[in-house]
């Protein structure tokens, strides 16, 4: 049970942390489809850095190179986003969807030709961090505390003050709503654009290291992120694009997420026998059921996905 | 003594490829007064203020402010300025506050953290001072139009703006909110604002502003104390000669019942009312109908509700006898019913396909352009497109091949219409046939209207212009707010009996 | 000159040529970071692919292995073209292609039907995962992206589970067809011998090519196409006009999931590969599509050609030095193609704004007047860029 919620929280923390990344593109008015390619770059960035120092660095300066290098990544690799769908107007689906299948590719290529370099005998795309990663969790009884978790929490608190509280916030939404409208008040609509995108491009390449560390000591490249960048899009979508909802939203999806990780632990579940492939499809499910349901009124900013064009009023 | 202006635009010219939209323009504002710019759509008014508030950069001539030369590269110098705008369009966002959009740019903050207490003090102070009602926590989305002009107007004076630009601000307004605007205005002047007021109705500017200048295709044709003129006066240099303001047409003989509506009600997409309420009314054979109404008082959900666009909450449709309430809009179609809408590009055309491909749009499926096996006639069409083009002369680059996108608004509509009237249909259901075109290009709709009433055809338009409205139909109904409030012969009604329905005022 | 670059076809070509060259490129500069010395015959060898064989005999018949896998990626991308012209992106023909591929091995390994049932089955099930993706676009307003991703992989655990049935307890393959499901091997019409005896060569090369000339006759000449092209321009014009706006848009995911759900059965059914029911990740099958329907323009007479190079390519990943470079490389280089995809538009407008200028200075020069230009409706354009 303990690990059931365990997980539910860990999945939970993924889910928010990516969809708040996604929040911030969309209220400025880019949709960003390519979080799931961001995440996996910010694994990727992640996983190298624990992999290469030394073995005697604090656990402090573990957490903390990690999660800076994984976001500076996510960032670096969102800029393929920002060019083209604020100064070029390319189809920001297109685009999205290239960088998930680069991201998938960059990453295996990179961290392939590493193992190989190292070793000419080893062909495989993963990273292995069995000590570096429990640098991250701090266990509380038979709890196991991630450090994630305080972060997540840290970025739902932030993302709010910021949205809500900050002339940076009311700007940013203003060019998500109605660029028109903020062009004309001197805002500079291209540069909040960049910073939507830019904040997205930290906060999935920490979700993707937040995911790779959660169960599981190593990592395969090839299998990128499983479609979680999208789960956080529907965590989005469900919690109406506001910090406060994604939060809710993301502790149901990762709750069934969780399921399919250790509903083993459950007698009266493996007594039902059904196979794993439900459980692994549940999260899936539930989000097409979800969604289903909540997109007929749905409030996305209005101007999201449009490129902005100062010519044209 | 050289008098000093707020701001003079001198000598301006301001090319585009293959056309001069502003030629040789000098326009002068002087403190404190109201001055009018008149102009017809395209004579260059909304060029001449781009390149005052900096979007485009003119190609000869100088700006100046309080006699200096500025130069004004982007709508940030035009700000610091203390150059402001009302646009046509609001530029308001609508899931904000009223507050949030009056402080969006100039947010006080300490440390990026916004201060709204004190900007709520200083809008509130403005509020009173300039008799400026709004509620400062009200979401732009659910306030009234007039509201969100006087947000609209507080945006301005919160930045201190000492020069105020209205584009057209009374396009949307009701008669008793015009007035409203007219005394904002005056108290704004007699504070020391100087106003630029942007218009094409001549009887506004004869009311507020104190000179009128006048542009017509791009030229700057002269400026005139309104106190020392006439409407006629304005209306012949707008537009270059004298026009009539009447359309000629005969008495009208109408035949039978065509379109009958029962009590019909339409639910609205932005609030939990119904935007159209009860609405009943008959159009026979050979009359023109008119609706009359401001702007967002349930045309449009009217509209669709006849047409099939939207379902109705209740009510029954009948036309030509027979019950359409439940028909789809190919069976409406097919029945009877042709609809110019009242938004060209969002419904009417197919932008990026051809020309002949829109004009087959409500055809293409009839034996003449399909044949069995579900392939499209290309050679039929062609002809087919070629006879309209002809009929209607409807200009474009590439005749029947050219990209619809790349013509001009009046051929485009022009294509609408030719499609439309082509279907020889029972009932023209004519929604603000004439928004946005030029002079010329509605005296051909409205003698395509009256045609139509000739030849025995049943006529409905919507229309929000006041002048179309006493002109062309033979009945007019008033709507507001979502209801049918009064019925009037155009002959011997006025437009100010009009307006006091038409704003809610009275009703029968 | 000046006309034939007017042309949007060759315009397209041209954007697709230089967006090849700069994938390319990049990818030899990702090569040379690796390790220099043998960058340059690494992407060679990805770039000849079965050339980099020296006798005719084995050229013919790893060509032969190519066009096999052609075949299903020209459906996958034939599937996307369909949907993006109804202004659909149907990134759901991954899942599509891979319920394709359960259906139709499903059908040959545990029903034992013969070849045209099974890939009937996988057309089938390939259109229900489209209608599934429609009805919920057209009914409930869900992104067609993100629930196309979603049955991606509800698709990939359900094949995973069921095929379970097809395979051996001790492989974590299916059975292959010539052992399990003779009857359900595509036909290969002689053409196995034309391609050096290469027995996956057959019936579906002819058959993709087909249904790529079907789809450009529906989509150009039918009144079907004229529907599905106008809903996707404008939907509310086609509203206006009559046209079934929600038939329109589950109509053309069906037939996008029919021509993925295809290429599943266009792969599995020549029996060159065999379902891994332990993958876990969505084959990359219906996104490489996705790069040869970009690639190819949307059009797709384009799609053959581009479907053909990104397979190419992607064969060609495995010729490099496995010892020094890995095969993901062309992986790489149609992802980066896919991305430069997206510049397409920006680059036929510059080539158009570069080719009015000269016509500009031209008309100067022989001074015609321009008098009766028309100028275009500003609201028109300013609506258009907000599309």
């Amino acid at each position: 049970m303990l690990l059931l919620v365990q997980y539910t929280i860990l999945f939970a923390c993924i889910l928010s942390l990516v969809a708040l990344g996604g929040c911030f593109s969309e209220h400025s008015g880019v949709i960003n489809l390519g979080l799931e390619g961001i995440m996996v770059m910010g694994a990727m960035g992640g996983a190298l850095t624990m992999k290469y120092l030394p073995s005697d660095t604090s656990a402090l300066l573990i957490v903390v190179f990690t999660i800076a290098v994984s976001m500076a990544i996510g960032m670096v690799y969102s800029l393929l986003l920002g060019v083209a769908a604020i100064h070029f107007k390319a189809d920001q689906t297109l685009i999205g969807t290239a960088m998930n299948i680069l991201g998938a590719s960059l990453a295996t290529v990179i961290v392939k030709s590493i193992n190989t370099l190292s070793n000419p005998d080893d062909h495989s795309s993963a990273v292995q961090y069995i000590e570096e990663k429990k640098a991250f969790i701090v266990n509380i009884g038979d709890f196991e505390f991630s450090w994630f978790m305080a972060i997540a929490v840290v970025a739902l608190v932030a993302s709010y003050i910021v949205l809500y509280k900050t002339k940076l916030g009311l700007r940013l939404m203003a060019c998500g709503e109605h660029p028109q409208a903020a062009d004309s008040v001197g805002i500079n609509v291209y540069k909040m654009r960049w910073i939507g995108v830019l904040i997205s491009g930290a906060l999935g390449g920490l979700g993707g290291i937040c995911y790779i560390t959660t169960g599981v000591s190593e990592w395969k490249f090839e299998y990128g992120v499983a479609g979680f960048g999208f789960l956080a899009l529907a965590v989005m979508i469900f919690g109406k694009w506001k910090p406060q909802n994604i939060a809710l939203a993301a502790i149901l999806f990762g709750f069934f997420r969780a399921l399919s990780n250790v509903y083993f632990g459950f007698d009266f579940l493996v007594n039902l026998n059904i196979p794993s492939g439900v459980y692994n499809m549940l999260p899936y499910v539930i989000s097409l059921i979800v969604l289903a349901f909540t997109s007929k009124k749905s409030r996305a900013p209005k101007a999201e996905g449009i490129p902005y064009d100062k010519g044209a009023r | 003594m050289e008098q000093t202006y707020a701001i003079e635009m001198l000598n301006i010219t301001k090319r585009f490829p293959g056309i001069i939209a502003n030629d040789n323009i000098s326009l002068q504002l002087k403190k404190g007064e109201i001055h009018a710019l008149l102009g017809e759509n395209g004579a260059g008014k909304s060029t001449l203020m781009s390149v005052l508030f900096g979007l485009y950069q003119p190609e000869e001539g100088t700006i100046k402010k309080d006699g200096k030369e500025v130069k004004i590269n982007n709508p940030n110098d035009a700000n610091d300025l203390g150059i402001g705008m009302v646009h046509q369009h609001f530029k308001l966002v609508e899931c904000f506050s009223v507050l949030d959009n009056i402080i969006l740019g100039v947010e006080p903050n300490k440390a990026g953290f916004l201060q709204k207490s004190e900007a709520r003090k200083k809008v509130m102070e403005l509020s009173d001072r300039y008799n400026l009602q709004i509620d400062p926590d009200a979401l732009i989305e659910d306030i009234t139009v007039g509201m969100q002009q006087r947000t609209e107007i507080l945006k301005m004076l919160y930045r201190d703006n000492e020069i105020l630009i209205f584009d057209e601000p009374t396009a949307v307004l009701t008669p008793q909110e015009i007035k409203e605007l007219m005394q904002i205005m005056r108290n704004l002047a007699a504070e020391g604002k100087s106003i630029l007021f942007i218009s094409h109705k001549l009887a506004e500017i004869m009311e507020v502003a104190d000179r009128c200048s006048v542009l017509r295709k791009g030229k700057y044709v002269g400026t005139v104390e309104t106190a020392n003129t006439t409407m006629e006066e304005l209306s012949a240099l707008m537009v270059g000669r004298n026009v009539s303001f009447h359309v000629d047409k005969k008495e009208s003989t109408p035949g039978k019942e065509i379109l009958s509506i029962e009590n019909m009600t339409v639910a609205s997409k932005l609030h939990k009312n119904n935007a159209v309420r009860n609405v009943s009314l008959k159009v026979r054979a050979g009359e023109i109908v008119c609706i009359a109404g401001i702007d967002g008082n349930g045309q449009t959900e009217f509209v669709h509700g006849l047409t099939g666009l939207e379902p109705l909450a209740g009510g029954k449709i009948t036309l030509c006898g027979e019950d359409i309430t439940k028909a789809t809009i190919r069976q409406r179609s097919l029945k009877g019913m042709s609809h110019i809408p009242e938004d060209r590009h969002k419904h009417g055309l197919v932008l990026d396909y051809t020309l002949e491909d829109n004009l087959v749009l409500q055809r293409y499926f009839e034996p003449e352009f399909t044949d069995k096996a579900g392939f499209l006639k290309r050679k039929n069409i062609r002809e087919y497109a070629e006879k309209l083009i002809g009929e209607f002369d409807v200009r474009s680059g590439q005749g029947p091949s050219t990209i619809v996108r790349s013509m001009s608004g009046g051929n485009q509509q022009k294509a609408i219409i030719a499609r439309e009237l082509d279907k020889d249909p029972e009932l023209l259901v004519a929604v603000q046939p004439t928004r946005g075109l030029d002079v010329g290009a509605i005296e051909f709709i409205h003698k395509q209207l009256i045609a139509q009433r000739d030849a025995g055809k049943a006529v409905l338009l919507v229309s929000l212009e006041l002048d179309e409205v006493m002109d062309v139909p033979d009945r007019i109904l008033v709507m507001y707010e979502g209801e049918i409030v009064g019925e009037f012969d155009p002959k011997k009604t006025t437009q100010e009996e009009l307006g006091l329905y038409m704003s809610g005022a009275k009703r029968m | 000159m000046k006309k034939i670059l007017k042309n949007s076809g060759v315009q397209s070509f041209l954007a697709s040529l230089v967006c090849i060259i700069l994938g390319m490129l990049i990818g030899y500069i990702v090569l040379l970071i690796i390790e220099p010395s043998g960058a340059g015959e690494a992407i060679v060898a990805v770039a000849k692919n079965f050339l980099g064989y020296s006798k005719k005999s084995m050229q013919m018949k790893y060509l032969g292995n190519t066009l096999t896998k052609t075949a299903p990626l020209l459906m996958c991308s034939l599937s996307i073209i369909f949907a993006y012209k109804v202004g659909l992106f149907n990134i759901g023909a991954a899942g599509q292609y891979v319920i394709g591929s359960c259906a139709c091995l499903y059908g040959a390994l545990v029903l034992h039907l013969s070849w045209i049932p099974c890939m009937l089955l996988a057309a089938v099930a390939g259109g229900i995962f489209g209608a599934v993706t429609g009805i919920l676009k057209a009914y409930c307003n869900v992104n067609e992206v993100i629930s196309g991703i979603m049955l991606n992989w509800i698709g990939l655990y359900f094949t995973n589970m069921v095929l379970v049935q097809a395979k051996d307890a001790a492989s974590a393959y299916t059975y292959a067809l010539k052992s399990g499901g003779k009857a359900a091997i595509l036909p290969s019409l002689g053409l196995k011998s034309v391609f050096g005896k290469n027995q996956y060569v057959g019936i579906a090369i002819p058959l993709a090519i087909l249904f790529a000339l079907i789809v450009w006759v529906v989509l150009e000449k039918t009144k079907l196409g004229y529907e599905l092209k106008a809903t996707g321009f404008n939907k509310h014009a086609a509203k206006y006009c009559g046209m079934a706006e929600k038939r329109n848009i589950i109509l053309s995911l069906v037939c996008s999931g029919i021509l993925a759900g295809l290429a599943g059965s266009f792969m599995y059914q020549t029996d060159m590969e065999q379902w891994q029911v332990t993958i876990a990740s969505v084959p990359a099958m219906g996104f490489n599509g996705i790069a040869a329907a970009f690639l190819g323009g949307l059009n797709p007479i384009g799609a053959i050609f581009s479907s053909f190079f990104i397979q190419h390519i992607t064969d060609g990943g495995s010729h490099v030095d496995l010892n020094v470079y890995c095969a993901q490389i062309s992986e790489l280089i149609s992802a980066l193609i896919i991305y430069l995809c997206g510049f397409v538009g920006f680059m036929k407008y510059v080539m158009d704004s570069r080719l009015k200028k000269a016509e500009e200075k031209a008309m100067e020069n022989s001074n015609t007047e321009a008098s009766d230009k028309q100028v275009p409706d500003a609201e028109t354009n300013e609506k258009g860029g907000n599309k």
